[in-house]
């Protein structure tokens, strides 16, 4: 057998090659989506290693420390709050549950700097609580405010996860435990509580990478961790302190989802034997009032005050003075941005997807992941990448609204993969093959074919891509030309300057607006149920 | 069915892509025909500039995008100097002004600009790259139930004493009215003192805020006796309906004191912008005296051009003493000055 270029090439592919249409298409479109984030590291790599010096002597330290630190603490809170709130709501008889379930998720619908005005307007120095009785009990400008903010409107994460596992767990493992004279609550702690830990590291990992990548609620609460001092170096455009600053925190990024990649290899556990059977309650007793009041809380803290608060100021607003005359071009230019964002995202997400599930290889797994370069990636990276990459190698798209939608589409381009890749996994490799007999070429089979029968993840990964571009604050305030204003720029903008009545019914449309694919995630996390 | 929606979609998106494409050859190979718009960025205030903006569009008929991005847009024209996107910057600084003209950000319009002698050549560039228009005083802003205008400091070294520990607020060093106020510093008091000067001031102050309105609204509502800001601050707190009770010093008037700094907000040119005819009209438009009086009224600043009536309860600039740096001075200094403020501890933006 001779060795040719050929032989080397099928061999890679693990003798299935694709077609050179599909495998350019989605070439083309990882190497879109990484090449910023490369031009990220190239800027950086290329300062004076004076400058790395300085600022990993002088800035990194401090912001590290800011950074791990509240992340830390938030896991810490919100994992707490999540698990217990799972476990509430999936293994005991809560009064209510049904109820709760979908409740406890809307926080994942209140963008958290949309939670950090409305509790800088309850207890901010010129605060609610502070016009009542004189004094605040929370300093929202400091490391507890920032802390509680990001925790009550992360919990979520945590708590979806770990109730999907708790769902899919069964009870067999618990009712030998009960059966060996373990009550309720020692149940939790020394059976569930260990079988959850996989489950658990999971949410609380995105619970973390998000507070890595948060720029909004730490900016408004004006505490300093690396995604707002890299978006302040923009702001004064030292892009090399920027770019630097950036490498660092994916360097931390990339740490995280490598510990939590080697501690899921190590703690598996397994349902031997039978479907699990459904779960049964635990009745919670005299402890019902304790458990159902926590629960009230949680909800009241999260989702109620929040929501009170920008209705407060809505109307306000409404009343004395009617809906800025902006406010429609706000939210076409929100529509227009991250509606093109979400179609492009659509047609991107389809060839790749395809590629690494047809011809699962090195090669396809190699532009797969390029594809995900964007993925926990904080929007003040990818901004700072598309800034570099536009401004050198495409000068007729920067300064436009494209500039915005190429940044949401390398940011949320991960969440449409996902959504295209579990209605792929549903479509036999057959129909495909049916598909070429009758004489469509690859690209024809993807986009006339399959594209067809997952419509219904494709588009729920298009909402995905819509919402999250909605909700994007960093990327758009560095990004947006002279007079593309969007709804979370305007929140931005006019909660800075505390002008609330301003701030609150962009807030309140951004916040209603992601309620909409807030029950498709829901479907998917409890589909087990 | 679904196909279609998406292929129709897809096609869509190409068509908006190639209108966008189109439009913008369009743009280039006309640049100057018919002045149909400008792009302005902005690091003053969207309540003071819209308004103007507006009035401009309705006086003229030419379209008006404005990009608020606080001083961030000095160094974002900085950045786009290779394709530049805006033709008009309205600035809060002199010294950035006068340090973009040098950075060859900033040129002056390809005709000369019908009325920019009405500005004092002490407040414009020499080649009519940048203008003044409102001037910006240091000033002492107090809580009258806090303090008494008698215990009050009057001059700029005493806010270093420890007395003063706590009780006041200043901005973060990269604001644009610090930078040139330091810079005005230096050339009094040469950079050992002034280092010195900022170190003890930033340890003394109570507060480091990221602008000037926090300060006023926290000495107002009594968070501190005072703090140092621009002059109109103070009478923009008057103006407010609770909290008000707010007096003002003009520092450094003493003999042989160096007097209040000053500074200029004003209107600078887009090296190469895409629609410079256009920008030399809003130049000559915003020089209109009624244009004058409405770009100063709106913040409560005080006129450059001293034939334009001042707002009702402000100091006339030639009423105190004022520190005699011109400001074109303030662009050279510029960055040394930042690098100085670093160097002194006092963070450029707020950590």
């Amino acid at each position: 057998m001779t060795l040719t270029v050929h032989g080397l090439w099928v061999r890679a592919w693990r003798g299935r090659p694709p077609e050179g249409w599909l495998l350019l298409v989605a070439l083309v479109a990882a190497v879109f989506m990484s090449a910023p984030v490369a031009y990220v590291g190239i800027r950086a790599f290329s300062e004076a290693g004076s400058r790395w010096t300085v600022l990993l002597n002088e800035r990194v330290p401090t912001l590290l420390w800011n950074t791990v630190s509240l992340a830390a603490a938030v896991g810490l809170v919100a994992g707490t709050l999540g698990v217990t709130l799972a476990w509430l709501i999936n293994r005991t008889d809560l009064p209510g549950r049904r109820m709760w379930r979908w409740l406890l998720a809307l926080p994942l619908a209140i963008p958290p700097y949309v939670g950090a005005m409305a509790y800088v307007i309850v207890f901010g120095p010129r605060g609610w609580v502070t016009d009542v009785f004189g004094s605040t009990p929370l300093d929202m400008y400091s490391f507890a405010g920032a802390a509680f903010v990001l925790s009550v409107f992360t919990y979520p994460y945590v708590y979806l996860v770990v109730g999907s596992a708790t769902a899919r767990l069964g009870r067999s493992h618990e009712d030998v435990a009960r059966s060996l004279g373990l009550g309720p609550f020692a149940v939790f702690r020394r059976v569930t509580l260990p079988l959850m830990r996989p489950a658990i590291g999971a949410g609380v990992v995105l619970v973390v990478l998000y507070v890595l990548s948060d720029f909004g609620a730490v900016a408004l609460l004006r505490y300093s961790t690396f995604t707002s001092a890299i978006y302040y170096q923009m702001g004064g455009f030292d892009t090399g302190a920027a770019a630097i600053l950036s490498v660092v925190l994916i360097a931390l990024t990339l740490l995280i989802l490598g510990a939590e990649a080697a501690t899921r290899h190590k703690a598996r556990f397994y349902q031997t034997g039978g479907v699990a059977s459904a779960p049964r309650l635990i009745e919670l007793g005299r402890l019902k009032w304790a458990a159902l009041t926590y629960v009230a809380v949680v909800f009241t803290i999260s989702v109620a005050v929040p929501l009170a608060v920008l209705g407060y100021w809505t109307r306000q607003g409404l009343l004395e003075q009617g809906l800025d005359p902006r406010f429609f071009e706000f939210a076409i230019n929100t529509v227009k941005a991250a509606g093109i964002a979400a179609v492009i995202a659509m047609v991107v997400a389809v060839p790749v997807v395809y590629l690494r599930s047809r011809h699962p290889s090195p090669p396809s797994t190699i532009i797969e992941r390029l594809a995900y370069s964007g993925y926990a990636l904080p929007g003040v990276i990818v901004a700072l990448g598309v800034i570099f990459f536009s401004l050198r190698l495409a000068p007729a798209i920067y300064g436009t609204m494209f500039l915005v939608a190429v940044a949401y589409v390398i940011r949320f381009l991960p969440q449409a993969m996902q959504s295209v890749s579990a209605s792929l996994a549903a479509v036999s490799p057959r129909i495909d093959e049916a598909a070429r007999v009758a004489g469509l070429g690859p690209l024809g089979v993807v986009f006339r074919v399959i594209a067809h029968l997952i419509a219904p993840g494709v588009i729920a990964g298009g909402a995905l891509v819509f919402v999250g571009s909605a909700k994007e604050l960093p990327a758009t305030l560095l990004l947006r030309p002279a007079g593309f204003d969007t709804l979370a720029v305007r929140v931005w903008i006019e909660a800075g300057e505390g002008a609330y009545h301003l701030a609150a019914p962009p807030a309140l449309v951004i916040v209603l607006l992601s309620l909409l694919p807030l029950k498709w995630m829901l479907d998917r996390f409890q589909e087990a149920d | 069915m679904r196909l279609r929606i998406l292929a129709a979609a897809a096609l869509s998106l190409l068509a908006i892509v190639g209108a966008g494409c189109a439009a913008k050859a369009d743009s280039r190979s006309t640049p100057s025909d018919k002045p149909d718009k400008i792009v302005v960025y902005t690091s003053r205030k969207e309540e003071f500039v819209a308004p103007l903006l507006a009035k401009f569009t309705k006086d003229t008929g030419i379209k008006a995008d404005a990009l608020y991005a606080d001083d961030a847009v000095i160094n974002r024209l900085k950045e786009e100097v290779g394709s530049p996107r805006a033709d008009i910057l309205i600035g809060n600084d002199a010294g950035a002004l006068e340090y973009l003209r040098l950075k060859k950000v900033l040129a002056p319009a390809d005709q000369a600009i019908v009325g920019i002698e009405s500005i004092d050549s002490a407040f414009r560039a020499a080649d009519g790259s940048w203008f003044g228009l409102s001037a910006r005083t240091r000033v002492l802003m107090y809580n009258k139930d806090l303090i008494t205008d008698a215990q009050m400091p009057k001059t700029m070294e005493e806010l270093t004493d420890p007395k003063w520990k706590g009780k006041f607020a200043i901005a973060r060093g990269g604001n644009g009215s610090v930078i040139a106020h330091v810079s005005a510093l230096r050339a009094e008091w040469g950079d050992a003192k002034t280092e010195e000067w900022i170190r003890k001031v930033k340890d003394n102050a109570g507060a480091i805020t990221d602008g000037h309105g926090d300060i006023r609204k926290a000495v107002g509502a009594g968070e501190f006796s005072f703090g140092l800001v621009n002059n109109y601050y103070y009478h923009q707190q008057l103006l407010e309906s609770a909290d008000n009770n707010v007096g003002v010093i003009y520092p450094d008037q003493g003999d042989g004191e160096m007097g209040a700094v000053v500074n200029a907000a004003g209107v600078g040119l887009v090296a190469g912008g895409p629609n410079r005819t256009a920008a030399r009209e809003f130049a000559q438009w915003v020089l209109l005296p009624e244009n004058q009086r409405a770009f100063s009224n709106a913040s409560l600043e005080v006129p450059i051009n001293p034939a334009i009536e001042a707002p009702d309860g402000t100091a006339a600039i030639d009423s105190y003493k004022v520190n005699d740096l011109p400001l074109s001075k303030l662009g050279e200094v510029w960055e040394d000055t930042r690098s100085l403020i670093e160097r002194a501890g006092l963070d450029l933006e707020l950590k």
